[in-house]
């Protein structure tokens, strides 16, 4: 398909192609360091940072991938709300799992 | 509309044999078209409000029969007159019915459905097919439920609590619980179309401070939809799993803990309680200053107290677990927050009846139906804060004291407001007028009879009496007999509408525009409203709740 | 000539969005569709939410028990889904970038990988189930013996396990289903001319439903090892 295009239209894929394409690449790199971790378990807290990872993963996919970063301001509460709203849920209901 | 345009022709008026009502048939949306597809495939917010009006009615009867099974059978001691099992049905489909097919949908998916598009000058809501959509979800989910009242019932009480209803039962929790999961879908997709509808549909000039207090209260409750329903869909797809599978997360058998499923169903269910209530507490704020002819006082702190309110609800629903083995800390934590519920409750009773003080009263059906909610919200919401103290909770816990509370809250506030809603829109919603002395009289009939109904379950739960047993010490006797006798007067106010209202829809009276000199732009339109709501753009007014007499303290120039 | 390969539409805007009756402007209908899909991802996240506290919860009461659970799960095939789910993101995101050019074709393209992975996704999982089936990892049949069975706590994990990705192959599923009608229609000429917001708001979809995945896979996997 692609040697139909001409240089000017190829250059412009390229261009709109780049961020999906690093942020791929970006996402790649993170879960290949959470396998490793996970394959190899260096330490015994390493949950912690199998965690952190999974944050920055979840963070690139809605800001970059589902392009929040660009919405207007009630797109980004509404993409935000929700995780409070399960802060909620999981800070009340440890109140009492963690307090028996 | 073609098939209007075309009826109104030459043509058609030339044809013998096109029938003499269709020519002169009026274009508002009831009349437009007639057939039966043009109701159950429509679009239109007002009839899928129709449609739901309907359907809820009918659960309401089911409901309500349930209920006078139970006060049938408590009216003697000993369960003579209904065995342990019938009793445990009775009082589940009642509860069943009540809450997930009544008082969930009640107000947002009739009133909220006709009037969210009308008040803020919409055509109509942002997604009319998702809106029939989820009538057709809510009746699916109806019908497994009836299905399982239909093949024998269901006795775990409305609450499906793990692991009566995962190992113990033997009725027919399955379908049930499928049909609660299904109807929860239509909530979420009904919140979904509010919400959206209420961001982006506005009309031009109605900005967020200019919206009347029944769209920011259906915002609030719109969002408990969207953020408290999966939950609850999550905990009833493991109870469905557990009962069908044995998975045994809530199954103590294997280390499973039931507790969890409490948590995460009153992470739903509590919410859930202002799913119920902040509507009702939407069209009081309409009916309120309409009869008192007077500017809603506090305009600003009503509404946030409706954020407020959706916000906080979500912290307390540990205050349903206090016996139930959850932690110290936990309880704690869970009383404490119950109690801030209390202050923007308050500021709404207060608002309301700031807005009365100095009004010019007129006692119409509407009226009466919100003074009486205002009423039995108060005792309803005192009450709570008794339930919310930990030490106190330890001896009503489960008595009919948390029988007695809840129902002020759910009929004296939802269904009295339900009500009053009904009369005030009706005018709106069917272009006719009602017997206004017989809406006073069947007004008068509920606050009776539920006051006499309810309030000596205060008393028996304050005494020790706990709820879902079919039998009692003797000593209760009397005042479980005045609770019966009571419902017998509440029936009858409930049947009273259903003749009067449905004889209006033929002989009623015409209505105006604006029968009750209200402001709003459902006002401006006509009753019933044309298809698309408006003629053209409305002209949104300046400030909302413009009645003649003035709040004091913006300066009384108009009286 | 670049538009025959692209399929683009030379003459007239080739992508726009034709206006509902019931909206004022088309703009107003755009961030309505946004909106809305975001209003329906805050319930499905907190419908995941939901099982992703039951996990949390299972692993503070019976922690040698879930880890023992955890064991035996595919984290290979667990792993090779993500990479999988992470591509179909790759062209879920190219579809978009090139509904917004009008190369209409080149996104017909892209939508049918993005299915085709999905699919891929679905095949392996099921592969994974068999594989657990093999080894008598299925707790909640009833008849078949269960490989951990002296530990009564590891088949509330093992359970959840299939709760979790059961759940998530449902939605996968649908987003396929859903996925290829609009391809369907998205193949017709003169679609991005009409609806080129429907590629934009189901992309939300697809994109959520990944994250999940990527959320599940260490919760499930890789931090109870």
């Amino acid at each position: 398909m692609l040697h139909g295009l001409g240089p000017a239209d190829r250059a412009l894929l390229r261009r709109r192609l780049r961020t999906p394409v690093r942020t791929f690449l970006a996402l790649l790199a993170l879960l290949a360091m959470n396998v490793a971790l996970g394959a190899t378990r260096p330490f015994e807290q390493v949950w912690l940072v199998e965690l952190a990872v999974v944050a920055v993963m979840a963070a690139i996919i809605i800001l970059v991938s589902m392009e929040v970063r660009h919405e207007p301001p009630l797109v980004r509460l509404f993409a935000g709300v929700g995780f409070f709203w399960v802060a909620i849920l999981f800070g009340m209901t440890l109140t009492d799992y963690l307090a028996r | 509309m073609s098939s209007a345009g075309t009826l109104h022709g030459d043509a058609a008026a030339r044809d013998p044999h096109t029938p003499l009502p269709t020519l002169d048939r009026p274009d508002d949306y009831l009349h437009a078209q007639s057939t039966l597809r043009s109701w159950f495939l429509t679009t239109d917010h007002k009839r899928i409000a129709l449609l739901y009006l309907a359907s809820i009615t009918a659960f309401f009867v089911i409901g309500a029969v349930a209920a006078g099974f139970v006060r049938l059978a408590l009216v003697v001691p000993d369960g003579a007159i209904m065995t342990n099992d019938t009793y445990n049905k009775a009082f589940t489909i009642h509860g069943v019915v009540m809450v997930w097919f009544f008082l969930i949908p009640s107000i947002p998916a009739t009133f909220g459905n006709f009037l969210i598009p009308l008040m803020i000058g919409a055509k109509d809501l942002a997604f009319p097919k998702l809106n029939l959509t989820s009538w057709y979800i809510f009746m699916t989910g109806a019908l497994f439920t009836l299905v399982a009242v239909v093949l024998g019932g269901v006795d775990t009480g409305w609450t499906f609590y793990a692991p009566l209803s995962t190992a113990f039962s033997n009725t027919w929790v399955l379908p049930a619980l499928i049909g609660v999961t299904i109807v929860g879908f239509s909530s979420i997709l009904t919140g979904l179309n509010f919400v959206v509808t209420i961001h982006t549909m506005r009309a031009p000039g109605m900005t967020w401070f200019r919206l009347p207090i029944f769209v920011w209260t259906h915002y609030a409750t719109s969002l408990i939809f969207l953020l408290a329903t999966p939950v609850i869909t999550l905990a009833l797809i493991l109870l469905i799993a557990e009962r069908a599978f044995h998975v045994g997360v809530f199954d103590p058998a294997y280390g499973g803990d039931p507790v969890l499923f409490q948590h995460l169903f009153w992470f739903y269910s509590h919410p859930a309680v202002y799913i119920m209530v902040l509507p009702g507490m939407g069209v009081i704020s309409e009916i309120v200053p309409a009869f008192a002819q007077k500017k809603l006082f506090g305009y600003r702190f009503v509404a946030y107290a409706a954020i407020g309110l959706a916000s906080v609800t979500f912290f307390v629903w540990g205050h349903h677990m206090f016996v139930n083995g959850q932690s110290d800390l936990a309880s704690l934590a869970f009383s404490a927050l119950s109690f801030a519920v209390a202050v923007p409750s308050a500021v709404k009773v207060y608002n309301w009846t700031a807005t009365i003080h100095k009004g010019s009263l007129r006692l119409d059906t509407p009226m009466l139906y919100a003074m009486g909610y205002i009423g039995l919200f108060v005792l309803g919401g005192l009450t709570g804060l008794y339930l919310a103290t930990l030490a106190i909770n330890q001896h009503i816990h489960a008595t009919y004291f948390v029988v007695a509370h809840f129902h002020y809250i759910m009929v004296g506030g939802t269904v009295l407001a339900f009500l009053g809603g009904l009369h005030f829109w009706w005018p709106k919603i069917t272009g006719r007028m009602y017997s206004e002395p017989w809406g006073r009289i069947s007004a008068l009939f509920i606050f009776i009879g539920f006051n006499v109904t309810f309030f000596p379950q205060f008393i028996l739960g304050y005494l020790g009496m706990p709820r879902r047993y079919a039998t009692y010490p003797p000593e209760f006797q009397l005042l479980n007999v005045l609770s019966s006798a009571g419902s017998t007067i509440l029936a009858a106010g409930y049947l009273f509408p259903m003749v009067y209202l449905v004889y209006s829809l033929w002989f009623g009276r015409r209505a105006s525009a604006n029968p009750w000199d209200a402001k709003g732009l459902e006002w401006e339109t006509a009753s019933p409203p044309p298809p698309h709501n408006f003629a053209g753009v409305p002209q949104v007014p300046k400030v909302p709740y413009d009645y003649p007499i003035q709040a004091p303290e913006t300066g009384s120039h108009h009286t | 000539m670049s538009a025959d390969v692209t399929g683009a539409n030379p003459a007239a805007d080739p992508v726009g969005v034709t206006r509902a009756e019931h909206f004022a402007t088309v703009g107003q209908q755009r961030h309505a569709a946004t909106l809305g899909m975001w209003a329906w991802l805050l319930t499905e996240l907190l419908l995941f939410a939901g099982l992703f506290l039951t996990a949390l919860i299972l692993r503070l009461l019976h922690p040698e028990a879930v880890q023992a659970a955890a064991g035996h799960l595919k984290f290979w095939i667990g792993a090779t889904n993500t990479v999988v789910l992470l591509c179909s993101s790759l062209t879920m995101s190219a579809a978009i970038e090139l509904s917004r050019l009008g190369w209409q074709r080149m996104m017909v393209g892209c939508l049918l990988a993005t299915a085709s992975l999905g699919a891929l996704f679905l095949m392996l999982k099921g592969y994974e189930y068999y594989a657990d089936y093999e080894e008598h990892m299925m707790p909640f049949l009833a008849r078949r013996p269960y490989a951990l069975a002296e530990q009564p706590a590891t088949r509330l994990f093992v359970n959840l396990y299939y709760v979790a990705t059961a759940l998530h192959a449902l939605h996968l599923f649908t987003g396929i289903a859903i996925l290829l009608g609009i391809t369907w229609k998205a193949s017709r000429p003169g679609f991005l001319q009409r609806h080129q917001n429907w590629i934009e708001v189901y992309g939300l979809y697809w994109h959520f439903i990944d994250l999940i995945w990527i959320i599940a896979f260490p919760v499930l996997y890789v931090v109870n090892r």
